[in-house]
């Protein structure tokens, strides 16, 4: 059950550039997963390749028991939600959301279309064209668009990340109702850690074209595996244990200003409601440091002292 | 932008005076020749164009062959224009510029080397006779063929061109959209690429079709007088005959079928639109 969308050493590449190298994961059947990594670490890569639209070098792509790593994207039962949306701006709302069901001659097209509008709350537009909408309606009839289809994989691609603030909580409200309501297994891809943890059900962090950590929000925040996976996930202050091939990481929470063994300038502060964020100059380098706004507060070239405690500080391996 | 229009008006008036004494004055001078009966106005010397049957012959040959240019262009350049836009944007810009490269080679060199190639000892000739496929040379220059030939090649980069552009300012992600809600690569085209490129294709194919249809070097050295085209035809009159009233007669269908040809693009590009 928890191969429903099963990858095994795929190799990707565009001409000699590989992509990804031999990358083996395992999506189980309704699960969310993110995609997570900097740019270029393969993330959008292996996103197409599970869409079809770039064909694996090496490697294999199966959904639901079929091997789909050859099959045309028509024929994989795949949906994708573009970052760009990729709307059809010659046709109107209905007809873009229809477009897969016509190809497709549904029977139930129409009651279909309607209630994928519905859905997304944007029935009354349906005769409106794509350009007559804000950039977060767009997306949502890219979703009815994707969702009509049913599709058994369904892929989003960045999926919050040209929203604001407002937005961006409304849609990943709308992304884990459809997630509950359809019982899709969802798979997107971030480079915002906090995107990640805050919609997905397990985390697949990658780098370099490679997967470098899966885990849960939970497991993945309070312990990641690597100094990169730390440096991504917001452990902003890093130092290698001597003599050994691990390092310890701390959040900037984790750093007490005030007090400690260690020196430094406040070189930035910033108010953050109810926190305050400092950055700190100090012999070991710039350390972040994070108090709540109810502390003293330290002002800009003004000397502190701080700790970064031993018990406070994950343990990782070097990368 | 002017505060004053006046001054706005006055800054295009010498280039309108230009544009009016020099070409909309001569012009309307040459088309009116063909006008005057001996009671003033009449259509006699179109009746009398129309009634030669070589005249016909001329006229649908002209017709046919900037329609086919334009067509075959359509299809070549959809496919060439697709591949350009489909390759990362450095080989993309030197493919862009092969493209362009033709645009800046005159015409008369560019058709002259069409005489080495399609003649009786050309290049293709010689490849046609050494691989059997004929026993003696084919005579291919002074046919429809051979203008055909000249004539795609001169202005199929200009459909290109048109092409491309139109290409670029598709959305992006929208031939992969198509592709993943199940379309097949000819559903793609018909009802993706097909209407958010129309604009292009109804450019690109006016500016085959009337250039086509205008040329003359082309037909002038692939086709001679063997196949003349209107354009060919109307020098041969003016030089040859000193007949300005047919020549005039032809400027005004060269000019009547520029108009019709862009008027119908358009108009099967909007029908196109509201279908979809």
């Amino acid at each position: 059950m928890s191969d429903f969308l099963n990858i095994s050493d795929l190799t990707l590449a565009y001409g000699r550039t590989v992509a990804v190298e031999k990358m083996n994961l395992a999506i189980a059947k309704g699960e969310l997963v993110a995609l997570l990594g900097p740019s270029g670490c393969g993330k959008t890569t292996t996103m197409r390749a599970i869409a079809g639209l770039l064909t694996p070098v090496a490697g294999s792509i199966t959904i639901d028991g079929r091997d789909v790593t050859r099959l045309a994207p028509a024929k994989r039962e795949v949906g994708l939600m573009f970052q760009s949306y990729a709307l059809f701006p010659h046709l109107t709302l209905y007809d873009n959301v229809a477009f897969g069901l016509r190809l497709r001659r549904d029977p139930d097209l129409d009651a279909k279309v309607r209630a994928g509008l519905e859905t997304v709350g944007l029935a009354k537009f349906a005769t409106r064209m794509p350009a007559d909408l804000s950039g977060g309606q767009q997306q949502r009839v890219a979703l009815a668009r994707s969702l009509v289809m049913q599709p058994k994989v369904l892929l989003l691609d960045e999926p919050l990340s040209n929203l604001d603030a407002r937005l961006r909580l409304e849609m990943r409200v709308e992304l884990q109702r459809v997630q509950q309501e359809t019982g899709v297994t969802m798979v997107f891809v971030t480079h915002d850690q906090s995107e990640a943890m805050g919609l997905a059900d397990r985390i697949v962090l990658m780098r370099g074209g490679a997967i470098e950590q899966i885990a849960t929000p939970e497991e993945i925040y309070s312990a990641p595996r690597t100094t990169f996976a730390a440096d991504f996930l917001g452990f902003e202050t890093i130092l290698p244990i001597e003599g050994e091939n691990r390092s310890m990481a701390w959040r900037p929470s984790a750093v007490v200003l005030g007090e400690g063994p260690h020196e430094g300038t406040v070189r930035g502060v910033a108010f953050a409601g109810e926190r305050r964020e400092y950055v700190v100059e100090s012999a070991i380098g710039m350390v972040k440091v994070d108090m709540p706004a109810s502390d003293t507060v330290y002002r800009i070239g003004q000397p502190v002292r701080f700790d970064l405690p031993k018990d406070r500080a994950v343990i990782v391996e070097n990368s | 932008m002017f505060e004053n229009r006046a001054v706005g008006l006055a800054l295009t008036l010498p280039a309108a005076l230009f544009a009016a004494a020099l070409f909309i004055l001569p012009v309307g001078i040459l088309l009116s020749e063909a006008f005057q009966g001996e009671n003033g106005f009449s259509v006699q010397a179109y009746i009398d164009f129309f009634s030669s049957g070589r005249n016909q012959t001329v006229f649908w040959r002209t017709l046919k062959l900037a329609a086919f240019v334009a067509g075959v262009s359509a299809v070549i350049g959809y496919a060439a224009a697709f591949c350009i836009v489909s390759l990362p944007p450095t080989s993309r810009g030197r493919m862009f510029g092969l493209v362009t490269l033709p645009l800046m080679i005159s015409p008369v060199a560019r058709t002259y080397a069409w005489l080495v190639i399609l003649g009786r000892t050309g290049f293709v000739n010689a490849i046609l006779v050494d691989i059997g496929i004929m026993d003696t040379p084919a005579r291919i220059l002074f046919t429809e063929t051979a203008v055909f030939i000249g004539l795609l090649q001169l202005f199929l980069p200009l459909m290109i061109i048109s092409l491309v552009s139109a290409m670029e300012n598709m959305p992006r992600d929208a031939i992969p959209a198509a592709r993943i809600l199940g379309a097949n690569w000819f559903q793609v085209f018909t009802r993706v690429i097909l209407p958010l490129t129309r604009e292009g294709l109804v450019i690109g194919g006016t500016l085959v079709f009337t250039g086509s249809m205008t040329a003359y070097i082309t037909p002038a050295i692939l086709g001679g007088s063997k196949v003349l085209m209107l354009e060919t035809l109307l020098y041969q009159r003016v030089t040859v005959a000193n007949d300005f009233v047919a020549a005039s007669v032809i400027a005004m269908i060269l000019i009547v079928m520029a108009f019709s040809a862009n008027l119908l693009l358009k108009r099967i590009a909007t029908a196109r639109k509201t279908r979809a």
